[in-house]
């Protein structure tokens, strides 16, 4: 019996020990060089409406022959979001034929992830689609490189609003297990000019890179100008 | 000429009630804009059930074209020659980039105060007007659209370079 209850408190020891890892080591901070040749598979998440926007607005800023494949990640319902990517894919791939460019930058796929929280819903009710939109994400981020083949996100962009929060914490199951795992960026929504959004508040401190668009957040997070 | 007013998504009364009164609706015809649009969302407006979609409503000598929602503003926006808009930022961003004339209005009832900041960064920079409900026909009449500043254009750069870098791309 005594033994069993070391067996489990040694068991507990290594795993937070290993979570402290995961959160201290700022998970390979340096990224290796990449050729000219070699691509990265994104993921963005369009968070619906003024989110969505924004993130095809970043998305469209990046070269399609070296982010390829790309992975839309949209919430359940929200079809205006996975047209306007489909809308997005189209006309890269026209201007890329329209330079003769060799390069196949047409591979996108678009996935769904239930909502962490529905507008209006009951709190007492949050914890339970929380845990679904969890378990989506960990299987889109964990399990289905390793079952279908898919190559792993190597970047992943978020702009809000709260689901994208789930899917960080799905990419940590990656760090914990030291499976790949993709590089995060967040950046803030233009509509935060001095105060960041509960979601930048959430994932300032565990996300790899953290980037706002104005320059009056007193100095949390990166600022490049407008991004979108 | 044609303005348009826009709540986005939300609900915003004494935005449309002050488009329906007098004093804007004068401060509009003596400015040329005698052709008014109120895209409504979800705000009560006086005898437009909140069923009904569409609709025509005569305030003041002046016919308005009220509705609800359309999928997508594009067409709104490039028809409009001025737009007086709540300060949600995805309206600030696509009115701006099509550079029309903006007069933003806050709506003060919101609890996150953040579209008030976006508000008044945009009119600090000049490439809008800022107003309340109550100063809006003043606003109008005091709008010189040659001294707002023009928006940058879209410009991804920046961003591609973050990203590429992060990843370990040489630029």
């Amino acid at each position: 019996m005594h033994s069993l209850i070391w067996l489990a408190l040694a068991a507990i020891c290594v795993i937070i020990a290993r979570i402290c890892v995961t959160i201290i080591t700022p998970s390979g901070s340096v990224t290796r060089r990449r050729s000219h040749t070699e691509t990265c598979h994104l993921a963005v998440f369009l968070g619906s409406g003024g989110h969505s926007s924004e993130a095809l607005s970043l998305v469209s800023a990046l070269d399609f022959s070296r982010y390829t494949p790309r992975t839309y990640l949209v919430s359940e319902g929200d079809s205006l979001s996975a047209q306007k990517a489909v809308t997005l894919e189209r006309l890269k791939t026209a201007s890329a034929a329209s330079l003769h460019l060799g390069v196949p930058v047409g591979r996108y796929q678009i996935l769904t992830i239930p909502r962490a929280r529905h507008v209006h819903q009951n709190i007492l009710t949050v914890p339970f689609t929380t845990i679904r939109s969890f378990l989506a994400s960990v299987y889109h981020v964990t399990f289905a490189p390793r079952l279908s083949g898919d190559s792993t996100f190597d970047v992943m962009l978020l702009n809000g609003p709260g689901t994208c929060v789930v899917l960080c914490i799905a990419t940590y199951v990656n760090r914990f297990l030291g499976l790949p795992s993709p590089r995060l960026i967040y950046v803030e929504t233009f509509a935060r000019v001095r105060v960041l959004s509960l979601t930048g508040k959430l994932l300032r401190p565990i996300v790899d890179r953290f980037v706002v668009q104005w320059p009056d957040m007193g100095g949390r997070g990166e600022y490049h100008g407008w991004l979108v | 000429m044609r303005v348009l007013f826009t709540v986005g998504s939300t609900r915003f009364d004494a935005l449309v009630d002050a488009a329906f009164s007098q004093p804007v609706l004068d401060a509009l015809t003596q400015k040329g804009y005698s052709d008014v649009v109120v895209q409504c969302g979800n705000s009560q407006v006086g005898e437009f059930s909140p069923t009904d979609r569409e609709g025509n409503v005569r305030r003041h000598g002046v016919d308005i074209d009220v509705w609800r929602f359309k999928p997508s503003l594009d067409e709104e926006y490039d028809a409009a020659d001025l737009v007086i808009g709540h300060a949600g930022s995805g309206t600030i961003l696509d009115v701006l980039r099509r550079g029309k004339p903006l007069i933003i209005v806050p709506n003060p009832t919101l609890l996150d105060n953040h579209q008030e900041d976006m508000a008044h960064s945009m009119g600090k920079l000049g490439h809008a007007r800022v107003s309340t409900v109550n100063e809006l026909a003043q606003s109008v009449m005091d709008l010189d659209t040659s001294t707002l500043v023009p928006f940058p254009p879209f410009d991804g750069g920046n961003f591609r370079r973050l990203v590429d870098r992060e990843m370990g791309f040489e630029l």
